[in-house]
C-alpha cells in the first residue's frame, strides 16, 4: 500500500517505443530466393557485422560520454527508480472516484456488480439524507478482477474508473485482496486524464 | 638450469593467471555487456558491493559464489566415471593449446636467453590441432555419459560437426604453412616482422575460412547446433551443474582466447606492431640499459599480442551476437561443399604462386 501512495506517474520521464510519426513501412522483398551476392554470404555477414558494430560504437560512445539533453537511445527502464509514463488508455487497478467533500460519487446502482464478468464487486446500498443512495460497503475482490474495464464503461456516474496504478497489488494474505471502499477511494484530480479519456471513447453523451 | 626452470615457471604462471584469472571471468561479463550494448540494452548491472556496481563486473563474482555452492548432481543411471571426467577433457586442451603460442620474441636478460613461449615445439600448429581434437572427446563423452536424450543428441551433433570441421580447419591452414615454410609458431611469428608480410595479406581467403572453421570448432553461434538452447535445453551439458558446468563454460571461453591467439599468431603479425621491428624496439628503449631495454621491449610485445587477442575476442563476440544459428544440414553443406573445396583451391593457388614466384 505504501508503494501505491508514493506512486506519482508525472515525475518519471522515459517514453517507450517508437513515436507514431516515425513509424514508416519498409519495403518487403517478396522474392525469397537469394541472389548470387547473398549466396556468397561473406559480404552479407560483413554487412550484418557493420550494423551491429554501428550500434555497438554509438552506444559505447553514449555510455562513455552521455549526450546532454538528448533522448537516450537505450529503451531499458531502471524499474524501481524510474517508471514509464503510462498512456490514458492503460487499464490499471479500478478505483472509486471521490467527490471534493470526501464522499464517493458512487450511487450504488449495482450496474458494475451486474456487469462484472468475474463477480469481483459486491455492493451493499444504503440511503442518507434526502433519499441519496450510497454504497454502505463496496468490496472489490482483486484476486478475481480481470481488469476488463466493463465496470467503468457501464458506470453512469463516472464513479469507478481504471487508474494507472499497478504497484502494490500483491499481498501475502488473500483476505488483504478484498479492497474495501476506503482503500479504493481516489481524488478526482488523480484520475482526471482517464475520465476525459473514457468520455471520449465511450461517448456517454450520445445515449 | 635453475634460470631455465624459473623462466618456464614464470611463463606458465603468467599464462594460467591471464587465462583463468583474467579472461575466463571477464569474458562472462564481456559477453553479457557487449551483447547488451549491441542490442541497445543496458545489461547486467544490479550486483553490488556497498553500493558499487562497477558496471556489472560483480556479476562474475556472484556467479562464482553461486556455482561453488551448488549441488554437484549426477543423474541416476549415468556413467559416473565418464560423466565426471568429461568436463576435464574439454577444459584442459583449451588451456594446454596456449603452451605453444608465442606471445613475444627472443630477448637476452642478464646473459640468459628468454623466449616468450612455454614450449617451442617443432610441430607447433599440429599440436594445437591435436588438442582441439581431444576437446571433441570431452563433449561427446559428456553427452553420452549423462544418460539424457538431450545430452545424447547434443553429443551426436557435436561429434559430427567437430570431426567435419577439423578436416576443413587443417586444410585451411596449409596455405599459411606453405607461405612461411614452417610449422613452428615462433618462426611464423618472427617472419611477420614486416607489416606487408602479415598472414592476412598473404592469405586473405585462408583467414576467412580458418575463422569460420575455428568458430565452428568452438561450437558457438552460428554453429551452436550441439547446444542449441531452443531445441536441446543445453545440449551436451544439460545434465551438468555446479563446478562441472562451469568447466564446460570456461572451456568455451578459453577456446575463444586460444582461437584469437592462433589467429593473431598466424594472420596478424603475432607480437609485432606494424612497421616496428624487435631491433627498433630495443633501440628505442636503449636509455634503460641493455637489460631494462629487453624487459621493456618484452612488455610491449606482450601488450601488443594481448591487445590483438582482445580485438579478435571482440570480433568473435560480435559474430556471435550478429548471426542466427545455422540449420544442421546447412552446417554440413557449408563444411563439405564450400569450405573444403575452397581451401583446396586456396592451396592450389598458393602453390602455383609460390612456384612461379620463387623460380
Amino acid at each position: 500500500m505504501d508503494a501505491m501512495k508514493d506512486f506519482d506517474p508525472t515525475k518519471n520521464h522515459p517514453m517507450v517505443g517508437v513515436p507514431l510519426d516515425k513509424l514508416k513501412p519498409k519495403p518487403v522483398r517478396k522474392r525469397l530466393d537469394l541472389t548470387l551476392w547473398e549466396k556468397v554470404y561473406v559480404p552479407e555477414v560483413l554487412r550484418g557485422l557493420g550494423i551491429t558494430t554501428k550500434h555497438f560504437a554509438s552506444n559505447m560512445l553514449g555510455f562513455i560520454v552521455p549526450p546532454k539533453g538528448k533522448k537516450r537511445k537505450v529503451f531499458t527502464v531502471y524499474y524501481p527508480e524510474e517508471q514509464v509514463v503510462l498512456p490514458a488508455a492503460y487499464r490499471g487497478r479500478p478505483v472509486l472516484v471521490m467527490k471534493p467533500d470526501g464522499t464517493e460519487k458512487c450511487v450504488a446502482c449495482g450496474l458494475c456488480e451486474k456487469i462484472c464478468p468475474a463477480n469481483a464487486i459486491s455492493i451493499v446500498a444504503a440511503e442518507r439524507g434526502e433519499a441519496e443512495r450510497y454504497p454502505e460497503s463496496y468490496i472489490l475482490d482483486m484476486s478475481r478482477c480481470v481488469y476488463c474495464g466493463y465496470c467503468e464503461e457501464v458506470c453512469p456516474k463516472e464513479a469507478i474508473v481504471m487508474s494507472s496504478e499497478y504497484q502494490g497489488l500483491a499481498e501475502r494474505e488473500r483476505s488483504q485482496l478484498l479492497y474495501s471502499k476506503e482503500r479504493l477511494l481516489r481524488s478526482e484530480e488523480s484520475v482526471r486524464g482517464r475520465i476525459e479519456y473514457i468520455r471520449r471513447i465511450y461517448s456517454k453523451c450520445n445515449y | 638450469m635453475v634460470a631455465d626452470l624459473i623462466e618456464s615457471l614464470a611463463k606458465i604462471i603468467f599464462i594460467f593467471t591471464i587465462n583463468l584469472g583474467f579472461f575466463a571471468p571477464v569474458l562472462g561479463w564481456v559477453e553479457r555487456k557487449q551483447s547488451a550494448v549491441m542490442q541497445d540494452r543496458i545489461g547486467a548491472n544490479r550486483a553490488d558491493i556497498f553500493g558499487f556496481t562497477v558496471i556489472g563486473l560483480f556479476h562474475s563474482l556472484a556467479d562464482a559464489i553461486k556455482v561453488l555452492t551448488k549441488e554437484d548432481f549426477i543423474p541416476a543411471g549415468a556413467n559416473k566415471f565418464f560423466h565426471t571426467i568429461a568436463p576435464f577433457i574439454s577444459l584442459v586442451p583449451a588451456i594446454a593449446a596456449f603452451s605453444v603460442v608465442p606471445f613475444g620474441g627472443k630477448y637476452t636478460i642478464f646473459g640468459h636467453e628468454v623466449h616468450l613461449v612455454i614450449a617451442d615445439l617443432d610441430v607447433g600448429i599440429l599440436f594445437v590441432f591435436a588438442l582441439a581434437s581431444l576437446a571433441t572427446f570431452g563433449v561427446v563423452l559428456g553427452g553420452w555419459a549423462s544418460r539424457s536424450n538431450w545430452s545424447l543428441l547434443g553429443g551426436l551433433r557435436a561429434s559430427a560437426q567437430m570431426l567435419s570441421y577439423e578436416v576443413a580447419m587443417g586444410l585451411t591452414i596449409i596455405g599459411i604453412v606453405m607461405v612461411f615454410g614452417s610449422l613452428k609458431l615462433t618462426e611464423i611469428g618472427a617472419m611477420q616482422e614486416n607489416f606487408f608480410r602479415w598472414g592476412i595479406f598473404l592469405q586473405p581467403v585462408g583467414f576467412i575460412l580458418f575463422l569460420t572453421c575455428a568458430i565452428a570448432e568452438n561450437k558457438r553461434v552460428p554453429f551452436d547446433i550441439p547446444e542449441a538452447e531452443s531445441e536441446l535445453v543445453a545440449g551436451y551439458f544439460t545434465e551438468y551443474s555446479g563446478l562441472k558446468f562451469v568447466m564446460f563454460w570456461m572451456g568455451e571461453f578459453l577456446e575463444i582466447v586460444t582461437i584469437s591467439a592462433i589467429l593473431t599468431t598466424l594472420f596478424f603479425g603475432a607480437w609485432h606492431l606494424p612497421f616496428v621491428t624487435d631491433a627498433m624496439l630495443l633501440g628505442f628503449f636503449q636509455f634503460a640499459g641493455p637489460n631494462g631495454a629487453a624487459i621493456l621491449a618484452m612488455l610491449v610485445n606482450i601488450v601488443t599480442f594481448f591487445g590483438k587477442v582482445v580485438f579478435f575476442i571482440w570480433l568473435q563476440m560480435s559474430i556471435r551476437w550478429t548471426l542466427p544459428r545455422f540449420r544442421y544440414d546447412q552446417i554440413m553443406r557449408l563444411c563439405w561443399k564450400m569450405i573444403l573445396p575452397l581451401s583446396l583451391v586456396n592451396i592450389l593457388v598458393t602453390g602455383l604462386v609460390l612456384l612461379l614466384w620463387t623460380r
